[in-house]
C-alpha cells in the first residue's frame, strides 16, 4: 500500500534538502548527522534513565551527588521488585487481554472488512460510513455510558435480568476483555487492504465451487497478511498500553493490568525508585521488543492510522 | 499525500466486483448465489456491527441522554434540562480545565508538529543511519504513556531527578517542577511534546516520500534556492498530510489523561487539570454521572467545531480523518 515506502532507501537525489551535488556535502552531513545523533539522544536517555535507575541501591538514588552510572549494578532489583508488587501476575493479565484483543479484533474486523470491500448487499454503503463515523467518537463520550453498561450488564455477577442488584461485569475478564476487542479501525484498514485485490480471484474460486466464507479465509485472507500483521501488531500495542479502561473496571490484586498497577505502586510505594523503575522497564520492554521486531509494520499501521 | 491516501474514504467505487450471477435488477427476490453471497457478507460484518452498536452506538447515546440528568448510579436519574451545562459555567475548576486542555493542545500540537517536520527534512535526505534515527524518535510513541509519564516524574524529581542534577551541573538551581504552579504546565507540556515527534515525523516522512522529484529538478533547473523550494514547494505539497497531522494530533492532545493522572493528579491547585481529567473526576470520585457526561459532551463538541474549522482554514475536503 502507498505507506509502505517508508522503509526503502530515500529517493536521496531529487529531494528536497538532499545535498547530493552540493559542495558542501560533508559539512552538511555532518551537521546532519550531529543535529540527528542529538534528538535522537534526547528521546532515548530517559529510557536509559529508566533502566540505570532500575539497577541502583536506594541509597545511591537517595544520595545528592550519585553519578549518571550506578556505583554497582542491582540486578536483583528485579527479582526484589517482583517480590514487592506480583508485576508478574500484572503482566500476566496485560498479556491475556492483549492476545484476546488481537485475535478478536483481527477475526472479526478482517471479515467485516472483506465483506464491506467486495461484497454488496443491502445498506453495505451506509454500514461502512457509520463505521468511519464510529472512528470519530472520542473515547472520552463513551467510557463512561461503557463503563455503566458493563456496570448493569444484565445477569452477570448477580445481576437481574435489569442488571440490577450485582455488579455486572465489574471485575471480571469480560469488562477487561470484550469492550475493547473490535475496533472500527481495524475494520476501516482491512477494508483498504481487501479493496486492492483483483477480482478475478474471487471469480476463479467460486467458480471452484468455494462458498463465500472459504473465498475470504482461504483465498483472499492470505493476499493481505500485511493488514493482519498490522491490525494484529497495533491491536497488542494499544491493549497493553491501555491505562484509563482497566483502571476503571478492576478493584482487586489478581485483575489488575501491568499500567495500572504501576500507577498504584507508584502511589503506594511513593519514594521507592529502584522497584517502581524496574517494574516501569518490565512494561516497557515487551512493547519496545515487538516494535523492533515488526517495525516496518507498526510504522506502517501508524502512518495510515494517525491517531490511536 | 502519503499517509493520507490510505486513510481518505474512497467514494463508492466504481461498479465493483460485479455479482456475477443473479442480476441484481430483476426482481425483489433474488434467489442463488448472488443471494447467499450477499446474505453472506451480512453475517461476516455482523459480529462487528453488533460489538459496535453495543460499545460505541449505544453509548453515545447514552451519553448524551444522561448529559440532561442528575444520576448518581445509585439512584434512578432524573432529567434536570440544561442545569449541568449551567453548572459548568460556573464552575471555575472546570473553566480552568478547557483553559489548560487548550493551552497543552496549542503547545504540544504546532510545536510537536514544527519538530516532527524538521526531523522528517532531516531524515528525507538518505542518511544511511536514518532507521536507527528514526526508531529512536518513534520509540516513546510505542510505550505506554504511564510508562512514560512514570519515568519523567523521576526526571522531574526536585531532589535527584536527571533534570535537575543536569541544571546543578550548570550550577542552576532547578524548582520543584511538577509541584510547582508556574512550572507543572510547562513540564507536563514538554512531556507531551516529546512523546508525539515520533508520530507526527512519521507521518510526514511518508508524505515527503510520495513528493514528485520533477518538479524539484524544474525548480533547481530554473535557479530556485532550497529555502525557496521547501517554501514554494514542499511546504504547500505537505498541506493534506499537515491538516491530517494537525487533526489528528489535536484530537489526541485534547484527550490526553494518563499522564495528567501520573504526573500531577490535576495538580498544584489545579494548575494542569485538563477536560477529561475532571470529565473522570466528576464520574469515578464525585459519581455525579449526568454532569460528567455533559462535561464529555462538551469535549466533544469543542473537538468537532475545533477540527470543522481547521478544515475551513486548511480549505481541505482532502485528509480526510
Amino acid at each position: 500500500m502507498a505507506t509502505t515506502e517508508l522503509l526503502k532507501p530515500a529517493p536521496a537525489p531529487g529531494a528536497p534538502k538532499a545535498p547530493a551535488r552540493s559542495r558542501s556535502v560533508p559539512v552538511g552531513r555532518i551537521a546532519l548527522y550531529a543535529t540527528l545523533s542529538v534528538v535522537s539522544l534526547l528521546m532515548v536517555v530517559p529510557f536509559a534513565w529508566m533502566v540505570l535507575t532500575s539497577l541502583k541501591t536506594p541509597v545511591e538514588i537517595a544520595s545528592q551527588d550519585a553519578g549518571l552510572l550506578p556505583e554497582q549494578w542491582e540486578f536483583g532489583n528485579y527479582v526484589d521488585a517482583l517480590k514487592a508488587a506480583p508485576f508478574a501476575t500484572y503482566a500476566r493479565n496485560s498479556f491475556i487481554i492483549a492476545i484476546s484483543h488481537t485475535v478478536l479484533n483481527v477475526l472479526v474486523a478482517s471479515m467485516a472488512g472483506y465483506a464491506l470491500a467486495r461484497i454488496r448487499f443491502r445498506g453495505s454503503e451506509t454500514l461502512f460510513y457509520l463505521f468511519v463515523a464510529a472512528l470519530m467518537i472520542p473515547t472520552y463520550t463513551k467510557v463512561l455510558p461503557e463503563f455503566l453498561i458493563v456496570r448493569f450488564m444484565p445477569l452477570a455477577g448477580g445481576n437481574d435480568i435489569l442488571g440490577q442488584g450485582g455488579s455486572g461485569w465489574l471485575d471480571s475478564w469480560w469488562a477487561l476483555i470484550i469492550p475493547g476487542a473490535v475496533t472500527p479501525f481495524a475494520v476501516f484498514l482491512f477494508r483498504q487492504f481487501y479493496l486492492d485485490l483483483p477480482v478475478e480471484l474471487e471469480e476463479a474460486a467460486r467458480l471452484d465451487g468455494l462458498g463465500e466464507f472459504r473465498i475470504y479465509a482461504r483465498i483472499m485472507s492470505p493476499q493481505v497478511k500485511p493488514a493482519f500483521i498490522t491490525v494484529a501488531l497495533l491491536t497488542f500495542e494499544s491493549s497493553w498500553n491501555n491505562f484509563l479502561w482497566p483502571l476503571l473496571v478492576t478493584h482487586t490484586d489478581s485483575l489488575r493490568v501491568i499500567q495500572v498497577g504501576l500507577s498504584v505502586f507508584k502511589t503506594e510505594n511513593g519514594t521507592q525508585w529502584h522497584f517502581l523503575m524496574a517494574g516501569t522497564t518490565l512494561a516497557t520492554l515487551p512493547m519496545v521488543v515487538l516494535f523492533l521486531i515488526g517495525q516496518r509494520y507498526f510504522v506502517q499501521g501508524f502512518a495510515t492510522a494517525g491517531l490511536k | 499525500m502519503g499517509a493520507t491516501t490510505v486513510v481518505k474514504a474512497r467514494p463508492a467505487r466504481p461498479p465493483s466486483p460485479p455479482e456475477t450471477s443473479a442480476p441484481r435488477r430483476t426482481g425483489r427476490v433474488p434467489t442463488g448465489p448472488g443471494r447467499r453471497r450477499r446474505r453472506a457478507g451480512m453475517l461476516m460484518v455482523a459480529p462487528a456491527l453488533l460489538h459496535a452498536s453495543l460499545w460505541i452506538g449505544l453509548p453515545v447515546v447514552v451519553s448524551v441522554a444522561l448529559a440532561f440528568t442528575k444520576y448518581d448510579v445509585l439512584t434512578a436519574p432524573e432529567f434536570v434540562g440544561l442545569a449541568n451545562f449551567r453548572d459548568m459555567l460556573d464552575d471555575a475548576v472546570f473553566r480552568k480545565s478547557v483553559v489548560n486542555t487548550l493551552l497543552y493542545t496549542f503547545f504540544t500540537v504546532p510545536f510537536g508538529m514544527a519538530l516532527g517536520l524538521l526531523v522528517a527534512l532531516a531524515l528525507h535526505t538518505g542518511l544511511k543511519a536514518r532507521g536507527i534515527f528514526r526508531t529512536a524518535v518513534f520509540l516513546p510513541q510505542v510505550t505506554a504513556t504511564v510508562a512514560i509519564a512514570l519515568v519523567w516524574l523521576w526526571i522531574y524529581n526536585p531532589g535527584n531527578g536527571l533534570l535537575n542534577m543536569m541544571l546543578s551541573f550548570l550550577g542552576i538551581d532547578g524548582p520543584a517542577w511538577l509541584s510547582s504552579t508556574t512550572w507543572a504546565l510547562p513540564s507536563v507540556i514538554l512531556v507531551g511534546i516529546w512523546q508525539g515527534i515520533g508520530m507526527k515525523m512519521l507521518i510526514y516522512l511518508a508524505a515527503l516520500q510520495s513528493l514528485p522529484r520533477e518538479l524539484y529538478e524544474a525548480a533547481s533547473v530554473d535557479g530556485a534556492s532550497r529555502v525557496r523550494q521547501f517554501f514554494s514547494i514542499t511546504l504547500p505539497l505537505l498541506k493534506p498530510a499537515t491538516f491530517f497531522v494537525l487533526i489528528t494530533s489535536m484530537i489526541s492532545a485534547f484527550q490526553s489523561f494518563d499522564q495528567i493522572y501520573i504526573l500531577t493528579d490535576g495538580g498544584p491547585a489545579n494548575s494542569t487539570t485538563m477536560m477529561t481529567y475532571e470529565i473522570y473526576k466528576s464520574a469515578f470520585r464525585e459519581f455525579r454521572v449526568g454532569y460528567a457526561s455533559a462535561q464529555s459532551l462538551v469535549l466533544f463538541v469543542l473537538l468537532m467545531g475545533f477540527t470543522l474549522v481547521n478544515k475551513r482554514i486548511m480549505g481541505g475536503s482532502r485528509g480526510h480523518n
